[in-house]
């Protein structure tokens, strides 16, 4: 277990940057998720988005899915053993280490997030199986470079790694997503894999609910159309079935088939 | 979804009753307030008090299933799933839990915490002036006893460090809580029993911090001021997503449980303050093995 930050010097955040004014966007997404870890100001903002946009809670759910089945896909069929997963939110019940380290418990997690709510509940709640490793690395993704230098110091980058962006390029313009993702991509050996899903705006409440969002004082998140989800996998081969809906993503029988206005795909480097 | 670490529940007896009694009594609650039906009705049917209800209601007391049953008919709950899910709740709920053979020298409100700490998935502590009772060694633990018991007999003394030994199975056992504590350095620093007693118990501390489902952050005297004005508490989370957390602020002869949205809210705050404010579990290893250094 290592704790390091890509941003500053010291291991321990100075300040707390909790602020329970404003909703939270992990927090709120925890409320969605029928969390635990949610304030009064994120389940009234959670409410009223549920208001204008029903969905919301689905699609919560969906996206959770979609991580569950591409995390098991990477180290089973794809027999990665090392994933970069940046923008990891708080706990919920399956965890990127949890899925991978179910099927291969040797696999080596580092997560990064520059929440320090988040950080403090990855160091205590999602910890290692004995056989493999979880990291904790406090760094911004706006700052690539910096992730993918401390994350050399805790992977194998002789081999391919497995980066997974779920939910989080979204608080991102297309003139600053595009370019980190490259960026993120280019640092990578090949035979790497990248993952991603976002919200799309291809559904008028969703798009109403995120603006009223956006205006609340929170993070803001922007939905995408499915086109330009499509230019984050440019120069990948795209794994089957490409950039879809989520539950359209290798469903599982059981598999929640109402929602499609989350997209997201898999890609590996050649 | 629940937020939890831990999906599966526990078996009914490792469980003991507190949980089942806290759902039978949501349950209750809610199918009472569904029906439109007031405190008093629900009392007249089963010939008790209105108190009675809210004491059923709040998971407070032992239920009789024939109460259960007849609650549910006057509720208009028919389905029969239904009713033989909170039939079998009812009868966990009336299985004593490990520790009803220490009740002659434990009082009913610490009874109440065992039982919820032993059905808990995540227990989250702050700790100013003591190490927690699940990570004490028998020695401190003796020690820590013996200053709040100062009359007892040394039979009595023993019995109870018993009971603090017996709680740390849990930790053990084939599906432990996560256990999450933050500890002042106040609490490492003050030799309780004495140097080599403390020793010891440090040494066990960073033994306990190493295991996957225990994490331990010390607050050091350098962060100056921190969030916890208010002493000691504990915030137990469980697994049911229909179970609220569950404060636990223990006193000198009682102690407090507070389960309201706007209470655990504000607890749950400052626990987060505390856990980002104190030192990273790797940082503290590191403090605490450099304080056995230098003892």
């Amino acid at each position: 277990m290592t704790d390091v930050s890509a941003s500053q010097g010291a291991p321990d955040p100075a300040g707390t940057g909790i602020d329970t004014t404003v909703p939270h966007s992990a927090r709120i997404w925890n409320y969605w998720l029928g969390g635990k870890d949610n304030y009064a100001v994120d389940r009234e903002a959670g409410d009223q988005y549920k208001e204008i946009f029903p969905g919301i809670a689905v699609v919560a759910r969906t996206s959770r899915g979609f991580l569950t089945r591409a995390v098991r896909y990477l180290a089973g069929e794809a027999g990665i053993r090392q994933f970069l997963d940046i923008g990891t939110g708080l706990p919920t019940a399956d965890n990127t280490h949890q899925v991978a380290q179910a099927v291969a418990p040797e696999s080596r997690i580092v997560y990064v997030d520059n929440d320090p709510l988040v950080l403090a509940h990855a160091r205590a709640l999602l910890t290692s199986s004995p056989e493999g490793s979880c990291d904790y690395l406090d760094a911004d993704i706006r700052n690539p470079a910096a992730i993918l230098d401390t994350a050399a110091s805790l992977l194998d980058f002789t081999r391919p790694i497995a980066l997974m962006l779920m939910g989080i390029m979204g608080h991102f313009t297309d003139d600053e997503a595009y370019p980190i993702v490259s960026a993120l991509q280019a640092g990578l050996p090949s035979g790497s894999y990248f993952a991603l899903y976002d919200g799309a705006d291809t559904n008028e409440a969703f798009n109403q609910a995120q603006e009223g969002y956006n205006a609340s004082g929170a993070v803001p998140y922007y939905l995408r159309s499915p086109e330009r989800f499509r230019r984050f996998f440019e120069g990948l081969e795209l794994v089957e079935p490409g950039v879809v809906p989520l539950v359209q993503w290798r469903p599982d029988p059981g598999t929640e088939q109402a929602e499609i206005y989350s997209y997201g795909g898999m890609g590996r480097k050649p | 979804m629940s937020t939890d670490q831990r999906d599966g529940g526990r078996a009914g007896e490792a469980l003991g009753p507190t949980v089942p009694r806290l759902l039978v009594g949501i349950q209750l609650h809610r199918f009472r307030e569904a029906a439109r039906i007031t405190p008093e009705q629900a009392a007249y049917e089963i010939r008790a008090s209105r108190s009675k209800i809210s004491r059923m209601e709040n998971g407070l007391v032992r239920f009789k299933e024939r109460d259960v049953t007849d609650l549910l008919t006057l509720y208009g709950v028919t389905d029969e799933p239904t009713r033989s899910t909170l039939v079998t709740l009812t009868r966990q709920a009336n299985t004593p839990g490990w520790w009803s053979k220490y009740g002659d020298i434990m009082a009913d409100w610490f009874e109440a915490y065992l039982g919820l700490e032993t059905a808990a998935s995540v227990i989250r502590t702050f700790e100013l002036q003591f190490v927690h009772g699940l990570f004490q060694t028998e020695d401190y633990a003796r020690a820590v006893t013996m200053l709040g018991h100062t009359s007892a007999p040394a039979d009595e003394i023993e019995r109870r460090v018993s009971l603090r030994l017996k709680r740390q199975d849990l930790l053990n056992g084939p599906d432990p809580p996560q256990v999450w504590s933050v500890i002042d350095e106040g609490a490492l620093r003050r030799p309780v029993g004495g140097a080599a007693v403390m020793r010891a118990q440090l040494d066990h501390l960073v033994e306990m911090a190493g295991l996957r489902h225990v994490t331990i952050q010390v607050m050091p005297f350098s962060r100056g001021g921190h969030a916890a004005a208010g002493g000691s508490f504990t915030v137990l989370r469980f697994s049911e997503p229909e179970v609220p957390d569950v404060v636990y602020i223990e006193q000198l002869t009682s102690a407090l449980y507070l389960d309201k949205h706007e209470d655990v809210d504000h607890y749950l705050e400052v626990m987060n303050h505390l856990s980002t404010e104190a030192l990273t579990p790797a940082s503290s290893a590191r403090f605490v093995a450099e304080m056995i250094r230098a003892t």
